[in-house]
């Protein structure tokens, strides 16, 4: 190959991706860093501020609010999301008619834009035209504000996430199973007390890998959480439900302080590099293993 | 391992002549209806009178096409999809085009520096663990400086470039995996740069390649955040964009607002029914494979 790696032949090669990679997405992170310590409203011209943003926004109880909010849904995705993607992999690998159906139809959401999936939950959660409460009243049970109320709105969008999501990891935990001896499986098919304690002590240690790069990815997906929210409560009531995301992109699109928009993006991606920090040293010792 | 593999393979087989496991079937199934009742629901109320979704949402007299033949009158739905799919073919096939060369060089040819060539490889694949959220404002600023806010490049560049370090990525795993013989047996018959890239390597690529086109078509079609910001002229209105735009547009009249969510969803639904196979195996492959 050396004759083919003259000096300007290796520059047409790589300069094209640099080129749009440096443009679109180097350049502009360093730009967001710059700028979120400046005071910058698009009109006047940015002016140096220190760290004036930070201690506006840590000192924002929205901002503490968006990041309960993001905290509540990572604790849903770790209690509620990954528990039941397991259950349902294990529950899919029996023998069940048409199972490969199933497993396709389980995994439609995760192919849904977010945004379309808010809007299609406005018609289930909706405390007024919602079906959820339509059944919860012809029941004569209690009809909750699931959207739009203060307690209950972040619930609801971490299980939209959850609802997008669980076949996405169903399928990755179903691959994983795959890969055991099927003695192991069958001790999982035993039913009752018996079964759950085998499964705990004998099918989920031997896949927990399977476990971490799941939970990292759900986890990593926990920072993005955004349409969902646009669509489903506009952040409402009075940015009750922002999620560290929509957050910042109201105070940057919507209110045009960019200065403090571009601080809040800091935040999101540093909080987003640390659990992608998480995945890539498992992910080397996972080699090295 | 591969021996266990086999051996879970032949006592799955002999499995599959006993009895389904009736408990489990029920199961299974009860959870899947539950997953796909928000399709199902809003495809019901599509059928709708916006009046009946009011009064008395579950019942199931009344039900008509009107609300589809009011949304296609409309709802340019047509020049929606001819947006996206614009968009997102030429950001699919440049970003693989100028990927696959990046990621050629990086492994196959010989830098007169190595340090050069580590430099550029953390340097782009870095760019994996940005979010797209730090991107948006300025991106919005470089297309306004560079003159194409409001053209089908606006999103097209943004688009091609954070496919880059992904596709790059994967590239380069899959050109470090086989070994090089093919091409150098190449070169001393005399082929060029050109030849050995495009005629020779690219060939073996095409599992991967396809892999590549379908995670990052699914990426551009499901992308709201850079459309909404880089995106204002309606005419060049993308699916996400249409989909936001509804619940404003069909404020009052939820019928037509759950037919135009059905016409988005449906081709969606349709096209991942057809690619299945290479959808869910491109969406996991990362998390599966080692």
């Amino acid at each position: 190959m050396t004759w083919l790696s003259s000096r300007w032949k290796i520059a047409v090669m790589v300069v094209p991706a640099l080129l749009l990679f440096s443009v679109f997405i180097a350049y502009p992170v360093v730009y967001s860093l710059v700028f979120s310590f400046t005071r910058f409203n698009g009109f006047e011209s940015p002016a140096f501020n220190g760290g004036a943003n930070y201690a506006t926004l840590f000192a924002d109880k929205f901002f503490w609010r968006s990041l309960g909010n993001t905290a509540i849904i990572f604790v849903v995705t770790l209690v509620v999301l990954i528990p039941l993607a397991f259950g349902l992999a294990l529950l899919m690998q029996r023998r069940i008619p048409a199972a490969g159906a199933l497993r396709s139809l389980v995994f439609a959401p995760a192919i849904i834009a977010p945004i379309l999936s808010g809007l299609i939950w406005i018609f289930i959660l909706d405390p007024h035209v919602g079906l959820l409460n339509r059944i919860l009243g012809q029941l004569g049970l209690p009809e909750p504000e699931w959207i739009g109320g203060n307690t209950l709105t972040p619930f609801s969008v971490s299980w939209v996430y959850v609802w997008s999501q669980l076949g996405f990891a169903m399928t990755i935990f179903y691959a994983g199973l795959q890969l055991l001896p099927a003695e192991v499986l069958e001790a999982s098919e035993i039913d009752g007390a018996n079964g759950i304690k085998r499964v705990w002590y004998v099918v989920v240690p031997m896949i927990r890998e399977t476990f971490i790069i799941i939970t990292v990815l759900m986890i990593t997906g926990v920072f993005k959480v955004f349409e969902i929210v646009l669509v489903l409560t506009g952040g409402g009531p009075v940015h009750a439900s922002e999620t560290l995301v929509s957050y910042t992109y109201f105070i940057t699109f919507s209110s045009q302080r960019y200065g403090l928009g571009m601080a809040g993006a800091v935040i999101v991606t540093v909080l987003g590099m640390i659990v992608g920090l998480a995945y890539l040293i498992v992910a080397r010792r996972r080699q090295v293993a | 391992m591969t021996a266990a593999i086999t051996r879970a393979r032949s006592t799955r087989a002999r499995g599959r002549s006993q009895a389904y496991a009736i408990p489990s079937s029920i199961g299974g199934y009860v959870v899947t209806l539950l997953i796909a009742i928000p399709l199902l629901w809003i495809a019901f109320l599509s059928l709708k009178r916006s009046a009946d979704i009011l009064a008395d949402p579950l019942s199931l007299s009344g039900l008509s096409l009107n609300n589809y033949i009011k949304v296609l009158g409309s709802l340019p739905l047509a020049q929606m999809y001819f947006n996206t799919i614009v968009i997102a073919l030429v950001a699919v096939v440049v970003g693989a085009a100028v990927s696959y060369m990046l990621a050629f060089a990086l492994t196959r040819m010989v830098f007169g520096r190595r340090r050069v060539r580590s430099a550029m490889t953390y340097y782009v694949l870095a760019g994996i663990s940005i979010p797209v959220f730090i991107l948006l404002f300025p991106v919005y600023r470089i297309d306004i400086a560079l003159g194409i806010f409001g053209t089908y490049l606006a999103l097209i560049l943004p688009y091609t470039a954070l496919t880059i370090p992904f596709t790059t990525l994967v590239f380069m795993g899959y050109l470090n995996d086989f070994p090089a013989e093919l091409e150098e047996a190449a070169v001393i018959d005399g082929a060029g740069l050109w030849t050995v890239c495009v005629r020779v390597v690219l060939p073996l690529m095409r599992p991967v390649i396809a892999t590549v086109f379908v995670l990052n078509t699914v990426f551009i079609f499901n992308e709201y955040a850079f459309a909404s910001v880089l995106i204002n002229d309606p005419n060049l209105y993308t699916i996400s964009l249409a989909v936001s735009s509804l619940k404003g547009e069909y404020a009052i009249d939820y019928g037509g607002m759950m037919a135009a969510a059905t016409l988005v969803l449906l081709p969606q639904l349709i096209l991942y029914t057809i690619f299945q196979r290479q959808v869910i195996g491109g969406l996991t492959v990362g998390a599966v494979k080692g």
